[in-house]
């Protein structure tokens, strides 16, 4: 732990190694929580993890029906006995789905907002003869007459396919259905009259294996919900011009402060810094009356204009950076009749790179992340930038669909990870020779 | 004379752009924000000059200074917080290890996430029912609540203030007992003003016997300090820790202490300290520039790892420290991104930060005169709490001599 240059001994290592692990943990795991979850299924983020291999790897159930092998849902447990019957028959007529409380039994409804009767009845799904349905005791089948009593009140013939009617052999009996990669997005299922016509079937504990069930399904389906290509480039757009912006400006005025000495040089400089200090939400409602007064506010240019025109604390790092410039550089340039701008172009830019990079970084960073900036200026949803369109996603739901919602935040994280890794070294350096930003 | 003007112009040439931002992006609506402050102002029509009445608005608006408070009571309690968080790591993270810069991508990954997904990850973590906290949490929380059960049954009758005057006490005799054992007030006052037989002749112990009562003292003020924090906590707080409701549970912990912040608080501030990796990563940046040579001569004195931390490191980087804990002040009083998506302020206003306020008022209630209204309270607020940082900290703070 101290800076000589010897090899820390093991037995420090060790624990230090140790604490250090420990501490990592509890930096990933929230990022591990969130991959994971977003390649689970839906099913999945509603039901407490039962170990830490649950918690981190979606789960499924894989079950024959019929001779073929289907990932499945567990619907639910179903106990038939006498008092509580369950038949599964065959109706020899057609009838409108929305006639029975299911087709897979009444509980289903209340368990999964995917699978409502409305959704069924506003698609007006047909029960038809090639199709089985779960009969139970609010829509009985009677195996005498061969009937089927909807809860509508109609009655179907129907062919019995299996009674039952006790649990047999002490085995719990679940009722499971076809599970197709679309369920995955909550708006989708429904939407289709095929959702009914989905294998299913009761089965023994015994027919059924868990598997593991990654759904990578789940992030095309969330970048939809977040109207991606359109939020990306809204947000591209403004980086874009920020970075381009405050990379010109923050230059000029820098080389200003650092190599022209004019009266007044100091004091503006001083109140450049004073400038950082001051919140933004002091300054937020009359920048908004500004902005709005210029007819801006539904436009972008309230995220970017304001960097055309220079950032305290850009302008502070490059005069710093200036400042360590040989100066007989710029005097030779002087002397052989350069113009400022003409010494700025091609003497310092070309040693400027480095912290150039960094503060087009340091704005990428910004801009991508700003939230508060585009709910104040943007209202119309195409214009949406990542952040804004993602909080409007999670909003509209009250919070249910947390696989997408994580599918579409780590799309979201991504690029600014995938920069890290390939700046990592401006980064470093940025972080050693600044250590001020935020 | 004509070269000055020349380069005078010049240089304004190149500042004009940043002058006219100074002027039209910051100063005019810094100042327009006061004028605005003492006006009614109807969004569709222009500002109507009232004077103080929104200030006199703002001292009876409870929920104003609730959201004051709120904010006051975070930055409280997150800035110390994760200066120590981010100090700690960093000295581990300067230890010279094998792997010791994958550990510094991974503690500083958190910083790259944009803060609307970290607010959606983390309702997501806080999930009272299927979060992976609580899943965690549940074994710890059995654990706690088998330690401090037998503890708050002792607790219950004794009344609270007992606590605090227990932690006054063991710390005042902790610190005497600290100076006087120390080598400086040894050489100062020995001989002249303390004869022997003041003191309870405690400066006729022996060197030994002094450090021995000096560690025993810090060791009762820890005590107290443990005995004072369980007398807040009820057996109610005991059984929440096992699966706290985190965003949706008002009550603050301990409950018995009406200013501790809400479950709803500690979950964004715990929150926050996870993206306290990024101020590791500075502190490590000028722990790097620390001289050795201080080490070295501390290591000819026979000096201890947290001697030298105390004494060599922490002085070392003291304006840093500083640094941070001033601009964790302003940016605790710009909170807004977390509460606005992962609470709206709730439950019972427990997360109504200041600038969520704000935007409340000028945005949701169109209420533009009283929203800068708060914005120049919160200035005041601010530029107050600055300086009394920087008071506190200007004998405490070295500066190396350039």
């Amino acid at each position: 732990m101290s800076s000589s240059d010897k090899p820390t001994p093991w037995y420090l290592a060790t624990p230090v190694h140790g604490i250090l692990l420990v501490g990592a943990i509890f930096f990933v795991l929230p990022l591990l929580w969130m991959i994971a979850t977003s390649f689970k299924p839906l099913e999945q983020t509603l039901k407490v993890p039962e170990s830490i291999t649950e918690a981190l790897v979606g789960v499924g159930h894989r079950a024959e029906i019929d001779g073929r092998v289907y990932e499945v849902v567990l619907e639910r447990q179903i106990m038939p006995s006498a008092d509580d019957p369950y038949w599964i028959v065959r109706p020899l007529e057609e009838f409108p789905a929305g006639e029975m409380t299911h087709p897979f039994g009444p509980e289903t409804w209340r368990k999964y907002p995917i699978f409502n009767q409305e959704e069924l009845q506003r698609m007006e799904a047909i029960v038809t003869s090639r199709m089985k349905v779960l009969a139970d005791r609010i829509n009985p089948y009677d195996d005498e007459n061969g009937i089927l009593r909807l809860q509508s009140g109609r009655e179907v013939k129907a062919e019995l396919v299996k009674a039952l009617q006790s649990v047999d052999g002490g085995e719990q009996l679940w009722l499971v259905r076809e599970w197709r990669s679309e369920d995955t997005d909550t708006k989708e299922v429904g939407s289709t009259s095929a959702d009914i016509t989905r294998a299913w079937a009761v089965l023994p504990e015994s027919g059924i294996r868990r598997s593991i069930r990654t759904i990578p399904q789940n992030y095309p389906a969330a970048l939809r919900r977040v109207n991606f290509v359109r939020s990306f480039l809204n947000t591209m757009f403004v980086c874009v011009m920020t970075v381009v912006g405050v990379l010109i400006s923050s230059l000029i005025v820098a080389y200003g402060f650092a190599f022209i000495d004019f009266r007044g040089r100091e004091s503006l400089f001083k109140m450049t810094l004073a400038t950082m200090m001051i919140p933004f939400p002091i300054v937020m409602v009359p920048t908004y009356l500004l902005y709005r007064k210029l007819g801006w506010v539904g436009t972008f240019k309230p995220l970017w204009v304001w960097s055309w025109f220079g950032s305290a604390f850009f302008i502070f790092l490059l005069r710093q950076f200036l400042l360590g410039l040989p100066k007989d550089l710029l005097d030779a340039a002087r002397i052989d009749g350069c113009s400022e701008l003409e010494i700025l172009w091609h003497v310092v830019v070309p040693l400027t790179k480095a912290p150039l990079a960094m503060v087009a970084l340091f704005q990428f960073l910004g801009s991508w992340k700003d939230f508060m900036g585009p709910l104040i200026y943007l209202n119309n949803s195409s214009q949406f930038t990542l952040s804004l369109s993602l909080q409007s996603f999670s909003s509209e739901h009250g919070g249910t669909p947390w696989h997408l919602l994580m599918a579409a935040s780590t799309v979201f994280s991504l690029p600014l990870i995938i920069l890290f890794f390939f700046t990592i070294r401006t980064f470093i350096r940025s972080m050693s020779t600044t250590g001020l930003k935020e | 004379m004509k070269r000055s003007t020349h380069l005078t112009l010049t240089g304004y040439a190149f500042i004009a752009p940043w002058l006219a931002a100074m002027v039209f992006l910051i100063g005019y609506p810094f100042a327009a924000s006061l004028y605005f402050s003492t006006c009614e102002y109807p969004p569709l029509r222009g500002p109507l000059f009232i004077g103080a009445g929104n200030y006199q608005e703002l001292a009876h608006d409870a929920v104003f200074r609730g959201s004051m408070l709120i904010t006051i009571i975070f930055a409280v309690v997150a800035i110390p917080l994760g200066v120590v968080l981010a100090l700690t790591l960093a000295l581990f993270l300067n230890s010279r290890i094998r792997g010791r810069s994958i550990y510094r991508v991974v503690y500083y990954l958190p910083h790259l996430v944009p803060s609307v997904a970290v607010a959606i990850l983390w309702m997501w973590m806080f999930n009272p029912q299927f979060g992976i906290l609580n899943v965690l949490l549940s074994p710890f929380g059995k654990i706690i609540s088998l330690l401090f059960r037998p503890f708050a049954a002792i607790t219950l009758g004794v009344p609270a203030w007992l606590g605090l005057i227990l932690v006054a006490i063991t710390f005042a005799l902790w610190r005497w007992l600290k100076r006087l054992s120390s080598p400086l007030f040894q050489s100062e006052v020995r001989g002249d003003s303390l004869k022997p037989g003041k003191l309870w002749n405690l400066n006729q112990w022996s060197e030994g016997r002094r450090v021995l009562a000096s560690r025993l003292s810090g060791a009762l003020f820890a005590a107290a300090m443990l005995f004072a924090l369980a007398l807040w906590l009820s057996p109610s707080d005991i059984m929440k820790v096992q699966s706290p409701g985190w965003l949706t549970d008002s009550n603050p912990f301990p409950s018995m202490l009406s200013v501790a912040p809400s479950w709803a608080l500690w979950a964004l501030i715990y929150m926050s300290l996870w993206g306290v990796g990024q101020m590791a990563i500075i502190y490590l940046a000028k722990l790097q520039d620390v001289p050795v040579s201080l080490y070295e001569v501390a290591d000819l004195d026979g000096a201890n790892w947290w001697q030298k931390t105390r004494y060599i490191t922490i002085p070392m980087i003291s304006p840093v420290i500083l640094f941070n804990v001033v601009m964790g002040i302003i940016g605790a009083f710009q909170v807004f991104t977390e509460p606005y998506i992962m609470t709206s302020g709730g439950p019972e206003d427990r997360t109504r930060f200041i600038a969520m306020f704000i935007y409340d008022q000028a945005f949701q209630y169109q209420r533009l005169g009283y929203g800068s209204a708060v914005a120049w309270v919160l200035f005041l607020v601010i530029v107050g709490l600055t300086l009394l940082a920087l008071r506190i900290s200007r004998d405490r703070v070295y500066y190396a001599a350039r």
